[in-house]
């Protein structure tokens, strides 16, 4: 199990000409030109402007850091929290295996999209910005946790049955040593479910945007701007609309691809 | 598994028929000589005297037969079925004479009896007619019929234009109400599709004064459809003859394409405008609530508004920046000399240091040190409304203020505006379909539960809201033309001066229209388009 260098040197890179174009002098993702709108591709805005007059560059390249960031995260909360339901499943007595499971399946059963709405519409309406992403984040990762602790939860069954855990019992180590030598052939397990957890937050999160209920304004994100591809009219103005879903897809593989290939 | 796989092969089965059957319903075929338009939603309703939606009531205008229509063109009322009509001195007794020979669709008669007892049926509290508000006192109404030709209305007091008042009252059979399907109006309800399509057909027995037979149009099909991407794919494709109130970068697009098929009739009655939540009941805190009772920063923010910006990007220049409630459309009753205050960000500065507001560092701060930060509610889905709040957002961003653009669907909002009162600052836009001002009553009276920055009040909050109660009232019930002109123009200026609304821009009036549909005189008041539906028809037909 290893991760292509060649794929994750790519995707560093973006992140890395990302920052670059986020922190130079002068670049901001919410100033507007106002005479400056639809701007075609310059020295001074080379992927153009928004219909705000604001630089698409950045724009796209801070709701990239921004939504990589959120998603790894959120994956990472994701990940802890099966880690932690899917052992506890596995090593506990059997009645918590099922009660553990069956919560499970109700939260995989909850109507993940009305739930995210209702939380959406229940926030203060002062949340700022930066804190209604990082709520949106929390709460993908609060709802992503069971698909990957039910994963978890077979790999531990797996383990529990493995004969190095069967020779340890023999030998009478004690549960506490038992999961401190577990722990690390847990790693290949947990490993697979962060990577593929994070494309699945980055477009989980573009399509809340798209429906309006992710970042607010003027934060940049994947959904407010794929929002413009469902206006034929703005597709007229300018081919660099096409731009952020571009980025997005080339994202969404690259990271693919690191998932698939750990697996 | 034998049996899933069949399992599997029914359910695929019967998910094709459905599929099948919703596309057969969504391209319903145009009948001959049928005009075709679309609807944002579902009338909640066929009861002419329950409308109370804006679908619902185009459905009304299209079928109702009415005693007195007001040309939407001309901007004057006119007799309909009603041959004459007349308005004693005190404007308290109504007269109206039936034109001869009047039928309904199912060629019954129509008599002075069905008319009384149509308009009885608005008027009683049971019904529950909002028509019947506009009576101002609808329980001490009576009417008459003492000849089959003859109605006789008399009201307990004065109403201003009340001849508009009954353009909105369907004259119905008798103690047969049929939700539409028996009118005496251009066309009739013939089939009804929920979330997709309501089909009218023409009255044969509608009469008119020159005895023409009209309408012209066999039958019209209202698709109901709120995607305006798929409304305009549809209209290039000549299955839609005219689109009312296209959003303006769809308009932009189709002028691109064949400028004929596009027109601008520029600013229409309709306003766009943000207000502060001034109520005192409201669930913010009191700082926020003392800042938005302040004249200075409400006056501040309103000069901080670059409202050329949001006509010409929010709007791609089809809008006209709004210092008043009155658009410069309505001739009439726009205060011309108005003075209010104008793009002057220096000016709002200065006016938020004599409030007691100073700036430190870059965050504007009131006098007990509070940093002013507040959110804009807006509807999600409205493109123009995001753009504004976004370019506002910036604007108020100079001053100081951290402002959050919140976007809610509109029952979230609603409930927010109306029950709860759980907001800061809202950005909507407010729908005049009445140029005179007595329409709009309700807003600006402090009693009234539509007194949006502070809505049912006891008694008047401040002495400026009292001076508009008082003005609103003299002019509902003055006889002279120019005194009510007076009071208006003082309501203006007091509004001008207090900004509980802060105006924004005037939308323009934009339409699209189909080069084959003939007969087309469009007006800046609703419906634009289909105002004189009778003569509307489409090339070569009659």
């Amino acid at each position: 199990m290893k991760i292509n260098r060649s794929i994750a040197a790519l995707l560093f890179g973006l992140a890395l000409i990302a920052s670059a174009v986020v922190l130079a002098p002068g670049a901001s993702y919410s100033r507007q030109e106002r005479d400056a709108t639809f701007a075609a591709a310059s020295r001074q805005h080379m992927a153009g402007t928004d219909e705000l007059g604001r630089d698409r560059l950045v724009r796209v390249s801070a709701a990239f850091l921004l939504s990589l960031a959120g998603a790894i995260m959120a994956s990472a909360l994701t990940t802890a929290a099966a880690a932690g339901v899917g052992t506890l499943a596995a090593f506990g007595p059997a009645s918590v295996g099922w009660l553990a499971m069956l919560v499970c399946d109700v939260f995989l059963a909850l109507p993940w999209l009305f739930l995210l709405m209702m939380v959406r519409s229940a926030l203060p309406l002062t949340t700022s910005p930066a804190n209604s992403a990082a709520i949106t984040f929390l709460v993908l990762a609060a709802l992503g946790w069971p698909a990957c602790a039910r994963a978890v939860y077979r790999g531990a069954l797996h383990l529990k049955s493995a004969e190095w855990m069967l020779h340890a019992r023999a030998s009478g180590l004690r549960s506490a040593q038992i999961v401190r030598h577990a722990i690390p052939n847990f790693f290949p397990l947990l490993l697979p479910q962060f990577l593929v957890c994070i494309p699945a937050f980055v477009i989980a999160e573009a399509n809340l945007g798209a429906l309006g209920l992710g970042v607010g304004e003027p934060l940049p994100s994947w959904g407010g701007m794929l929002l413009e591809l469902d206006n034929s009219a703005m597709l007229m103005q300018t081919r660099w609309v096409y731009f952020p879903v571009a980025l997005l897809i080339v994202v969404l593989l690259l990271l693919d691809a690191i998932a698939v290939e750990v697996e | 598994m034998r049996l899933f796989r069949w399992l599997l092969i029914c359910v695929s089965l019967i998910l094709a028929v459905i599929l099948a059957d919703l596309c057969r319903a969504q391209a319903a075929p145009r009948k001959p000589g049928e005009l075709v338009w679309t609807i944002g939603y579902d009338p909640k309703t066929f009861d002419p005297a329950k409308v109370d939606d804006q679908e619902s009531e185009l459905v009304r205008y299209l079928t109702a037969g009415v005693l007195l229509r007001f040309n939407r063109l001309s901007q004057k009322v006119e007799p309909r079925l009603a041959e004459s009509w007349g308005l004693s001195s005190d404007g308290r007794t109504v007269t109206f004479k039936l034109r001869p020979g009047l039928e309904f669709s199912d060629g019954s008669n129509l008599t002075a009896n069905d008319v009384a007892w149509s308009i009885r049926r608005v008027l009683l509290k049971d019904t529950g007619a909002p028509v019947a508000e506009e009576f101002v006192s609808p329980g001490e109404v009576t009417v008459d019929s003492p000849d089959a030709g003859t109605v006789i209305v008399h009201l307990p007091k004065r109403v201003i234009g009340i001849g508009k008042v009954f353009d909105e009252i369907a004259i119905e059979p008798a103690d047969r109400p049929s939700e539409g399907r028996v009118t005496a109006g251009p066309f009739v309800v013939a089939e009804y599709r929920r979330s997709q399509f309501v089909r009218l057909r023409a009255n044969p027995h509608y009469a008119v004064a020159d005895g023409a037979a009209l309408p012209y149009a066999s039958g019209i099909r209202l698709d109901v459809l709120e995607n305006p991407e798929q409304e305009v794919r549809l209209f290039e494709r000549g299955q839609y003859d005219f689109i009312a109130g296209i959003p303006p970068d769809y308009f932009e697009l189709l002028k691109q394409k064949d400028p004929a098929s596009v027109r601008d009739l520029g600013p229409s009655l309709n306003t766009e405008q943000m207000w502060f939540n001034q109520a005192p009941s409201a669930p913010i805190p009191a700082w926020e609530k003392s800042w938005f009772q302040s004249r200075g920063f409400r006056l501040a923010v309103s000069q901080a508004i670059h409202r050329a910006d949001l006509a010409r990007i929010a709007y791609l220049g089809h809008a006209t920046p709004a210092y008043d409630f009155i658009s410069p459309a309505n001739e009439e009753w726009y205060d011309h000399q108005i003075s209010a205050p104008h793009t002057d960000v220096a000016a709002a500065k200065a006016t938020l240091a004599r409030a007691g507001f100073r700036v430190n560092g870059v965050a504007l701060q009131d006098s007990a040190g509070h940093l002013v930060k507040f959110s804009i509610l807006t509807n999600s889905g409205n493109a123009a409304r995001m753009k504004m709040a976004t370019l506002i957002q910036q604007d108020l961003g100079a001053l100081g203020m951290q402002v959050n653009v919140v976007a809610l669907d509109f029952p979230a909002l609603i409930e927010r505006l109306m029950h709860t009162q759980d907001y800061e600052a809202c950005l909507l836009g407010l729908e005049n379909v009445d140029p005179d001002p007595n329409a709009m009553m309700n807003i600006w009276l402090s009693s009234s539960p539509n007194h949006q920055w502070d809505p049912s009040e006891k008694a008047p909050a401040t002495s400026w809201e009292a001076e508009i109660d008082r003005a609103m009232d003299r002019q509902a019930t003055t006889m002279s033309h120019a005194e009510r002109k007076e009071a208006v123009d003082r309501v203006q200026q007091i509004v001008a001066d207090e900004q509980p609304f802060i105006y924004l821009v005037y939308p323009n009036v934009l339409l699209a229209v189909s080069p084959h549909l003939k007969g087309v005189e469009p007006a800046v008041l609703e419906p634009t388009i289909a105002w004189n539906v009778e003569d509307l028809r489409l090339d070569g037909q009659r």
